[in-house]
């Protein structure tokens, strides 16, 4: 085989090209997404924190250790995380469980104190132990996955304990997110078309049913409710849409420029977090939300253009499952910020204030440049 | 090697591609173009709209002059001491702060620390409206530490430079720089005028982020008003008034009322006791300040505030527009004018028969003086305050003409004075005042069983001694702006004419002689060298009778001046007076001969003396400070006093009383000619009740000279009724004491 003529790689290390336009991507929407933290976060330090800088500080720490863990990442041969994956998903499951013993934030049990680190958020960890089951299983499977017995039942056998769990703390909009990489992961796995046509109809029947009686839902009625009318309740579940539509709406074409963003000063809640879109689109506008999307777009286009390139299926659908979950969390927060869809808690990956996901973050981008080394390995 | 993507699978990634690269972002483009570009301004606007402050700048409040342009309210700049806890560097700051403060304010300082450690906030007022001197000092601690946590902010606060003076006129404006009461509140959008704005950005907590964004809009500052009160005659009103509540100790307050008839323009308006508009809460009548006092002693906190504040209001309270009483004798003036006008009689040669009662719907109406008038004619009537001669003018005028007469006095509605709560009469409906017994009407022509405020009294009589015109009367002559330029000027303003000129001149002689003659009721209102006329009342506060007996009355007299051609108007009214001698039911003429004595010659009404009044004319006394002695005793021959040297040197170098003041002929100058001589002072003796004789030895005995007034000086028999300084004053040697004397013993009317 080819390969013997230059060794590039072992089961270790992967010595090839990396994607540098993948990488590009990552490092100037992580630049834009700290600059973005600093200016959306620091009326919210100042005030709550009383010091500016008490996000941005720990955040850029994070981005730099996590710029090293993601470039240390690529060198290592993604492959060794085959054998891991069962022991990660064994992990997940623990901390799942864990963490529902850990005293309560908000009303919610999401986080695992570490100490020096600060927190962990196991639905991170969740969120990457899944793809690699999928992975792995697809990787095997994947010439029977047209079946229900092997197109369907396995996914949900490795998806229902994570979500069981995840409910259970609770925490809904990682549930989606799980469930909206399981999907992607499933299509491009090769599960008939028959079950997303089925899928699409439950889920439209569903939405129709809660959009219709809001009330059947006993936990989401109240944010479908100020979903299709914020100004129901604008003091109480509508106030942070209507923040966050003062914030977006104020930017108009060009923006207030960065820093002069009004909203963050304390009237839109998680101007550092969930809704740091809305800061980023009052203060560039639409011309620069809009650029910001595009990167987002080239980012997905680019993680499956190199998960198409893998001629190793594991590696393939590792960059799938990847590029996915932080599409579909991009997606779903620009669409919770902008109320397209019904408020639900979700970050917005490169921008949003946390540490850890940032960290875990950029060590799947290593992954990814990890896969695409190897594409461009086997491409030789 | 595991096989890489098929061919499925990049079908499948590349749909997968589409849906979220292309798809999914263009939605999210097009909901933030629609977001952002087609609803773009509605969210800017409630975004602004909710972010924005605006800040009032307050506007430099009008000022308030006497007609001559003497300022009797205006605004200075004060300061508000904030402290903003957001901007201490650190808890010592904050001690250092409230140290400070604290001591120089008088706030507690345990109060600076706990707002102090409102970190959020970034204002605090400590204490509003601090003095200029105070301000400075703060000022120079905050350059000296170098503080940003400490700020001035300017406020305007309201003062009064004359105190009480028109107090219940000028009323007073609350902590908000509004007016709260009087002239304050009625013109508080004129003086107001249109406060500024400064927008600023705040955050979701209220706090500022002026570094983000600000904006002015200057304030206009208020129009000033010009008054038709005059502070020297005002002042001469409430020295009077104010004398004449503490002599007969009268209890629920006294007004007074001077207005030139004219034009209807009030030139003092005066309610005694009243407050200090620099201190507006602060109860300023010693007696009921001490009654308070008192009760916080022995009531609970709830009940002493409520006292408090009922005690407040009382002070506030505007007699003269406010309170309708009823008006009396005083009333005649009208019931005559109706009956001259109607010619139902005349001055002289008609003639009314006084058996001491007149019976009216079968029962006998008495006249004041049991023992009845005779016959009287008209004049005489006016002049002796004839009730049965008046219940008979109220018959012949008939309850028709008489209702409409009352109407077109203006009686039966306010006056429309630019003054808050201004209250209106209490009278009979047609229907009532005419009725066949004829009881009301007979009542109603000597002034009682009906109530009108003291401003409607005075408009109407003024209106019938003028020649006939009912005025508006007015109390705000102009309106000026910032700049001195005349907004607005009140032209006086005839509502109608109500009798003719002729009925009204007649009026107006028959009043002269109720004033001027030794047997009218109105004498002691006489003032040498003036044609004063007017008319006294008594009324008996029937609606405060206790088992049928009325206990409480209330005296007034309205003069007007010079007689011949009226100018002038005084009405004084004493609520309740606690009577301390025989001559009370007179006691206000006194008040406005005083009044008219001191008023006419500052208005310029040039005094003409009969002979007789011009032998008792007073001389002024010489210059002779600074002189030798013997030069000072040619000086005083001359003039006809007398000295009297205290110490041992050769010059005068202080005289008692001082030069040019009038007094009597025959008067003692007291000369002092050693700097070291104590002056001396001696104790007003009380000559009311004494003869011309006893009277004038008990003052010069004590050291004090005498000046006779009244009309009977000289008659036989006649006695003090009235004395200024009263008596138990500590005053100079020298001091000259006012005593009017009366003939004869006043009657009650």
């Amino acid at each position: 085989m080819a390969t013997k003529k230059r060794k590039k790689g072992s089961f270790l290390f992967v010595w090839g090209e990396m994607d540098y336009a993948f990488l590009l991507i990552v490092v100037v929407l992580m630049s834009i997404g700290l600059v973005m933290l600093f200016s959306a976060s620091y009326a919210n330090a100042l005030y709550y924190m009383g010091d500016s800088l008490h996000y941005i500080s720990r955040q850029v720490a994070f981005a730099v250790g996590g710029v090293i863990c993601m470039l240390g990442i690529s060198r290592i041969n993604y492959r060794i995380l085959k054998p891991l994956t069962l022991p990660i998903y064994g992990v997940t499951i623990l901390l799942l469980i864990l963490v529902l013993f850990m005293p309560p934030i908000n009303g919610v049990r999401r986080w695992i104190p570490i100490p020096l680190i600060g927190t962990l958020q196991p639905s991170e960890v969740a969120k990457f132990a899944l793809v690699l089951m999928y992975a792995s299983y697809i990787s095997v499977y994947h010439q029977k996955m047209h079946t229900f017995k092997y197109g369907l039942l396995p996914f949900g056998a490795i998806l229902a304990p994570v979500v069981f769990l995840l409910l259970k703390e609770p925490h809904l909009s990682a549930t989606v997110l799980m469930i909206g990489i399981t999907g992607v992961m499933m299509f491009v796995g090769g599960t008939d078309y028959r079950w997303f046509l089925v899928a699409a109809g439950a889920a439209g029947v569903l939405i129709a049913v809660v959009i219709i009686s809001p009330d059947i839902v006993r936990y989401a009625g109240g944010r479908v409710e100020t979903w299709l009318d914020p100004f129901a309740d604008p003091q109480g579940y509508g106030f942070q849409t209507i923040q966050s539509l003062y914030a977006i709406g104020s930017g108009g074409l060009t923006g207030a420029g960065i820093g002069g963003s009004r909203q963050k000063y304390l009237y839109l809640p998680e101007a550092q977090n969930d809704f740091i879109f809305a800061v980023v689109a009052e203060e560039l506008g639409f011309i620069g939300s809009t650029l910001i999307l595009c990167l987002f777009a080239l980012l997905i286009w680019r993680g499956f253009v190199i998960a198409m390139r893998c001629r190793d299926r594991f590696g393939c659908m590792v960059a799938v499952g990847i590029t996915a979950q932080v599409g579909i969390q991009t997606i779903l927060n620009v669409a919770v910020v902008t109320n397209t869809v019904p408020n639900t808690g979700i970050s917005l990956p490169f921008f949003s204030y946390g540490g850890t996901a940032l960290l875990m973050l950029l060590c799947e981008m290593g992954v990814v440049l990890s896969v695409s080394r190897c594409s461009a390995l086997e491409k030789e | 090697m595991v096989r890489g993507t098929s061919n499925k699978m990049r079908l499948r990634l590349n749909i997968v591609i589409f849906l979220m690269a292309v798809a999914a972002m263009a939605v999210l483009i097009g909901r933030l173009f629609y977001i952002q570009i087609y609803e773009g301004e509605k969210w800017q606007g409630r975004a602004i709209s909710q972010q924005m402050r605006a800040m009032q700048i307050s506007a430099e409040r009008g000022v308030i002059y006497d007609t001559n342009m003497k300022t009797l309210a205006a605004s200075a700049t004060v300061w508000d001491v904030i402290v903003s806890p957001a901007q201490l560097k650190g808890p010592e700051e904050l001690e250092l702060i409230a140290d400070y403060l604290s001591e120089l304010l008088e706030v507690d300082r345990e109060k600076i620390i706990e707002r102090g450690q409102r970190t959020y906030s970034y204002y605090e007022v400590i204490k509003s409206k601090v003095e200029k001197d105070i301000a400075d000092e703060i000022n120079a601690f905050i350059l000296k530490h170098r503080l940003n946590s400490v700020n001035l902010v300017e406020n305007t606060r309201r003062y009064y430079p004359y105190g009480s003076l028109a107090s219940t006129v000028l009323g007073f404006t609350g902590s908000d720089n509004n007016g709260a009461y009087g002239l304050e509140a009625y013109y508080n959008k004129t003086l107001s005028g249109l406060p500024g704005v400064r927008t600023s950005a705040k955050n979701a907590k209220g706090a500022d982020m002026d570094f983000l964004y600000e904006q002015r809009f200057e304030p206009q500052p208020g129009n000033s008003i010009v008054l038709t009160i005059d502070e020297a005659v005002q002042h001469i009103v409430e020295k009077h008034l104010e004398a004449a509540v503490v002599e007969h100790n009268v209890e629920a307050r006294a007004c007074a009322i001077v207005m030139d008839v004219n034009t209807g323009a009030i030139l003092a308006m005066a309610t005694k006791p009243d407050f200090d508009p620099n201190e507006p809460r602060v109860i300023a009548d010693p007696h009921v300040a001490e009654q308070l006092a008192q009760l916080k002693l022995e009531v609970d906190e709830n009940e002493y505030l409520k006292a408090l504040g009922e005690a407040q209001f009382a002070q506030w309270r505007n007699k003269a527009i406010s309170d309708p009483y009823e008006p009396g004798s005083v009333f005649k003036i009208l019931t005559s004018a109706m009956a001259l006008d109607l010619e139902v009689t005349k001055p002289t040669g008609n003639y009314f028969y006084c058996p001491g009662f007149h019976v009216v719907a079968g029962r006998r109406k008495a006249c004041w003086k049991a023992a009845g008038h005779g016959s009287i004619d008209f004049t005489q009537a006016v002049k002796f305050s004839c009730n049965p001669a008046f219940m008979m003018l109220g018959e012949r005028i008939g309850a028709e003409n008489f209702y409409t007469y009352f109407d077109r006095f203006g009686l039966l509605s306010t006056t429309g004075i630019e003054l808050p709560g201004e209250a209106d009469s209490i009278f009979y409906s047609m229907d009532l005042l005419g009725k066949k017994s004829g009881e009301e009407l007979a009542s109603s022509a000597f002034g009682q069983t009906f109530k009108v405020t003291p401003i409607q009294l005075i408009t109407a009589v003024s209106a019938a001694v003028n020649g006939g015109n009912l005025m508006e009367p007015y109390i705000v002559k102009q309106v000026i702006d910032a700049n001195g330029n005349v907004v607005e000027t009140t032209q006086p303003s005839v509502r109608r004419q109500v009798i003719s000129a002729e009925s009204s001149k007649t009026l107006a002689e028959i009043l002269h002689k109720v004033v001027s003659d030794p047997d009218g009721s109105g004498r002691y209102a006489y003032v040498p060298g003036y044609r004063v006329g007017g008319k006294t009342g008594t009324s008996e506060k029937i609606d405060q009778s206790v088992d049928g007996v009325v206990k409480e009355r209330i005296s007034s007299f309205l003069g007007i001046a010079p007689s011949d051609d009226p100018q002038y108007a005084v009405l004084v009214m004493l609520d309740e007076p606690h009577l301390q001698n025989i001559y009370g039911s007179i006691i206000a003429a006194p008040v406005v001969g005083n009044i008219f004595k001191e008023i006419l010659p500052y208005l310029g009404v040039e005094p003409h003396y009969t002979e007789k009044e011009l032998q008792n004319l007073d001389v002024s006394t010489p210059q002779v400070t600074g002189g030798l002695v013997s030069d000072a005793q040619r000086q005083a021959t001359a003039k006809g006093l007398k000295i009297r040297v205290v110490g041992e040197g050769d010059t005068v170098v202080r005289q008692v009383p001082a030069s040019g003041q009038p007094i009597p002929r025959g008067s003692t100058i007291i000369l002092y000619t050693q700097e070291t001589e104590q002056s001396t002072t001696v104790t007003v003796p009380n000559v009311v009740g004494m003869s011309g004789a006893a009277a004038n030895a008990a003052i010069v005995n004590a050291g004090l000279n005498i000046k006779v007034g009244g009309i009977d000086i000289d008659s036989v028999g006649s006695v003090a009724y009235s004395q200024t300084p009263y008596a138990g004053t500590v005053v100079e040697a020298g001091t000259v004491v006012t005593v009017l004397f009366t003939s004869t013993t006043p009657e009650a009317d």
